[in-house]
């Protein structure tokens, strides 16, 4: 039988890949730099949490609504952030996260530096669920977010934003309404981002404002760099393995916020693409040996 | 008790200056936010205690930590930013907010997590007129700050590197053609820039009588908002702003005695002035 | 009522006047060029019709509707294209996703229709007879950032095109491009213009600009000197004087 450590470490994965994904619509399909990203993923989870502890919601009504809450606060956020210069954006954004948390930490309502507790795993067929049955719950889910983002891809939507990403004011001039687009994907990325908080929240049992901080949107930045901004597999594989990693390695685990900072750096230095982009050392391996073993056929 | 409130503001605002003149300098040649440079202002502070425990004096201790800062600053303009100029403008600041990421826990892995003591004392004394009170820190701040202040004035009015940075900023394109020799300025901005911040972190280190590894959490947000307040890339109005943050936090706290934290001074005056002033206090388009 | 009409246009950068009270006229099936020597506005003229940015003082009136006010998306949409003068493809982009854009706003006017696949057969026909007419069949599946300069203007012209504009603002098509590809692109242009779209045409290469526009516009810093037809501006001494000047 599984391990129970292995499924929790599995579960925690897949809430970052949710994470990872969510920031890569912003910031690798319609190129808005975001530093605050962690701020809609404690929005979902505060919003779970409340409304299961103190409004007796059950999960499946707490989760879906921590994606509709998330994703109103990115709108009521991003309409006035996305209107100005990038550079604002990249302050705003940050700033957001620091209010956001300050919010959570400072107003009692939301229960202050201790957070809340007691929130629990979903029930179903009256009982509550396993562990791996929550794994399979939200690996279902995140599947769905796949195909969905395969959607976008081959929608409008998804050629305006690589327009807007290629050249902002080029877009504009050829008739794209930048600043809605840019919205839309604020939001949606909110919204994903709250969601992954909700299932966060639930499994976790208990959340504290500081699990939502600066710090924590530079994990998933990291993820994202990676990974590869932009693409579609890479954010997924940096959650996995910067996930991982920590777990596997205590030494990884003590220093990882460094890493974290040097792989950033480095990353966006000399693989700006990320593992998975197409200027990578590892896309070049991969299609050089494809090469090799399709032409001794 | 208003006067000395009045000091008090012009005080940390003026060191406010130190560190955010630095930051706009950077976002006015290069466009790129330089969220390292709290990084180089907490280097600063580190050097600075380092030399004073190896020299015992705190001026010369003053001067390395801002040696050490304008080093790390060229460091970081030479290998990170201007091998990526070509690039979109995320990646020079993912690259920033890396740096400053692993300078945070550099601090904290080689010179420990804890609160370090830095009691520079130049025997100088304390100054008390009545109920107006000056600690010799303070005074040592407003001098050196304001010494620095005038000498950065002077540089960029009178001298013509002064002047060719002041071009530079406006118009790169331009001003190499009429000779300028934009990489070497934009070498001597971020050695500037790095060392007035080395200078106040010194100051503040010595201040607080405290050097601790996130020291840069707070200015590094601080001064951006500063920056954003007085209008990116503009010299006078991120003085302005500086000052102005100094006060009002000094006078919703000390005076007024609002209890709001602090720290969130400089965020809500940057978003009141940006309602009304979308490009900062003396910002243009 | 003319296309479009400008009126006592100003634009300050500042305290630096990149124009001053510039004011003309340009209609359907016309060129007008736009000449002047470099830094005289013309580019500065373009931005401003096109809404990237605000004007300072001044009047522009598209079909007899202001356009001052508006977002430069809202103003393409109403039928005003534009190529740039440091060409701009949507480089990682191929050439028939380039032209495609320019069609959304056409075919996806809501936000439901938006998540529509972009490749639809209709859209593509469209998007392929303009190519065709562009000559850049073959190379409708390259990635325009790796095409010749000649093509990468082309594509431009042709991604503006796909707007459906009754006015095509051309900042320095032939720059950079050798003596064959220009005549191509000239024989471009003036397609364009025989299927009644206004043109304005800035250019630097005379024998174009002479060739192709019946009437010509000068600017010279950021104030028009002159305007008139090609014989008249040739021999305008003000126009000769303005150029020599800044050869002298």
């Amino acid at each position: 039988m599984i391990s129970g450590y292995l499924i929790t470490i599995l579960i925690i994965i897949v809430i970052y890949a949710m994470l990872a994904h969510s920031l890569n619509i912003i910031t690798g399909r319609a190129g808005q730099i975001s530093l605050g990203h962690a701020a809609f993923f404690g929005i979902g989870a505060y919003t779970s949490a409340m409304l299961y502890t103190e409004a007796g919601f059950p999960f499946w009504i707490s989760v879906p609504m921590a994606a509709v809450v998330a994703g109103i606060v990115g709108a009521l956020l991003g309409i006035p952030c996305l209107r100005v210069r990038d550079d604002f954006l990249a302050i705003t954004t940050m700033g957001i996260n620091f209010v956001v948390e300050a919010i959570f930490l400072y107003i009692p309502f939301f229960g202050g530096a201790m957070g809340i507790g007691g929130i629990n795993l979903p029930k179903w067929f009256g009982r509550e669920m396993t562990k791996p049955e929550y794994f399979i719950l939200i690996l279902v889910v995140f599947f769905l977010l796949i195909l969905m983002d395969r959607r976008m891809g081959r929608s409008w939507i998804g050629l305006a934003w690589a327009s807007i990403r290629e050249d902002e004011q080029a877009a504009g001039a050829m008739g794209v309404d930048v600043v809605r687009f840019k919205v839309l994907a604020f939001i949606l990325g909110s919204a994903i981002a709250g969601l992954a908080g909700g299932f966060y929240a639930h499994f976790l049992t208990f959340i504290m404002p500081q699990n939502f901080g600066f710090g924590q949107s530079i994990v998933v930045l990291s993820m994202v760099v990676f990974g590869g901004i932009g693409t579609r597999w890479g954010p997924i594989v940096g959650a996995i393995i910067l996930g991982i990693l920590p777990e596997v390695s205590r030494p990884i685990m003590e220093y990882r916020i460094l890493i974290y900072g040097v792989l950033l750096l480095a990353m966006m230095r000399f693989q700006p693409g990320g593992l998975l982009g197409s200027e990578s050392i590892l896309s070049k391996v991969f299609r050089r040996t494809v090469y090799r073993l399709s032409s001794s056929e | 008790m208003l006067w000395q409130q009045l000091a008090n503001g012009i005080a940390i605002g003026s060191v406010y200056a130190l560190i955010s003149l630095g930051l706009t300098m950077v976002y006015g040649i290069l466009r790129i936010l330089h969220i390292a440079h709290a990084g180089i202002y907490a280097l600063g502070a580190y050097v600075g205690l380092l030399s004073f425990r190896l020299l015992g004096n705190f001026w010369l201790s003053l001067i390395v930590g801002m040696a050490g800062a304008a080093v790390a600053g060229y460091i970081v303009e030479r290998f990170l930013y201007m091998p990526l100029l070509h690039l979109p403008r995320i990646a020079p600041l993912i690259v920033s907010i890396g740096l400053f990421t692993a300078m945070e826990e550099a601090f904290r892995i080689v010179a420990g997590p804890h609160t370090l003591a830095y009691n520079a004392r130049v025997g100088l004394g304390d100054l008390s007129i009545g109920s107006f009170h000056l600690t010799e820190t303070q005074i040592l701040i407003l001098f050196v700050t304001f010494a620095v202040l005038i000498f950065l004035w002077a540089f960029l009015t009178k001298t013509r590197t002064g002047l060719a940075m002041r071009a530079c900023a406006q118009d790169p394109e331009t001003s190499s053609s009429f000779g300028v020799n934009v990489s070497r300025i934009i070498a001597i901005n971020f050695l500037i820039g790095s060392a007035m911040a080395g200078a106040a972190g010194v100051l503040i280190g010595v201040y607080d009588n405290q050097v601790w590894p996130t020291m840069g959490s707070i200015p590094a947000y601080k001064a951006l908002a500063i920056v954003v307040l007085g209008g990116l890339g503009n010299i006078p109005g991120t003085v302005l702003a500086s000052f102005v943050v100094g006060l009002a936090e000094t006078f919703f706290i000390g005076v007024l005695a609002i209890p709001f934290p602090r720290d969130a001074v400089a965020f809500v005056a940057m978003i009141l002035v940006l309602m009304f002033r979308p490009y900062g206090l003396l910002g243009k388009a | 009522m003319a296309l479009l009409e400008v009126a006592a246009l100003s634009k300050e950068f500042d305290g630096l006047r990149a124009l001053d009270g510039v004011s003309f006229t340009a209609e359907e099936g016309e060129i007008l060029g736009i000449i002047g020597p470099n830094g005289a506005g013309k580019t500065t003229l373009f931005n401003l019709i096109s809404g990237i940015y605000p004007s300072s003082a001044g009047e522009i009136n598209f079909q007899g509707k202001s356009i001052l006010r508006m977002k430069t998306h809202q103003i393409s949409c109403l039928g005003i294209g534009r190529t740039f003068q440091i060409v701009r493809p949507f480089q990682n982009l191929d050439v028939e996703t380039n032209v495609l854009v320019a069609c959304g706003h056409r075919f996806y006017p809501s936000l439901w229709k938006s998540t529509g696949p972009f490749r639809q057969p209709e859209i593509v026909k469209e998007v392929q007879i303009l190519i065709e007419r562009a000559g850049l069949r073959p190379y409708a599946k390259q990635i325009a950032k790796n095409l010749p300069l000649g093509f990468k203007k082309r594509l431009e012209i042709a991604r503006a095109l796909a707007l459906n504009p009754h006015l095509l603002l051309l900042d320095e098509p032939s720059a950079g491009l050798r003596f064959e590809e220009s005549a191509q692109l000239m024989g471009l242009i003036r397609q364009v213009r025989d299927q009644g779209i206004g043109v304005l045409l800035i250019e630097h290469n005379m024998q174009v600009v002479m060739d192709l526009c019946k009437r010509i516009v000068v600017l010279d810093h950021g104030s028009k000197i002159a305007e008139g037809s090609p014989e008249e501006i040739r021999s305008n001494p003000l126009v000769i004087q303005a150029y020599l000047g800044k050869e002298a």
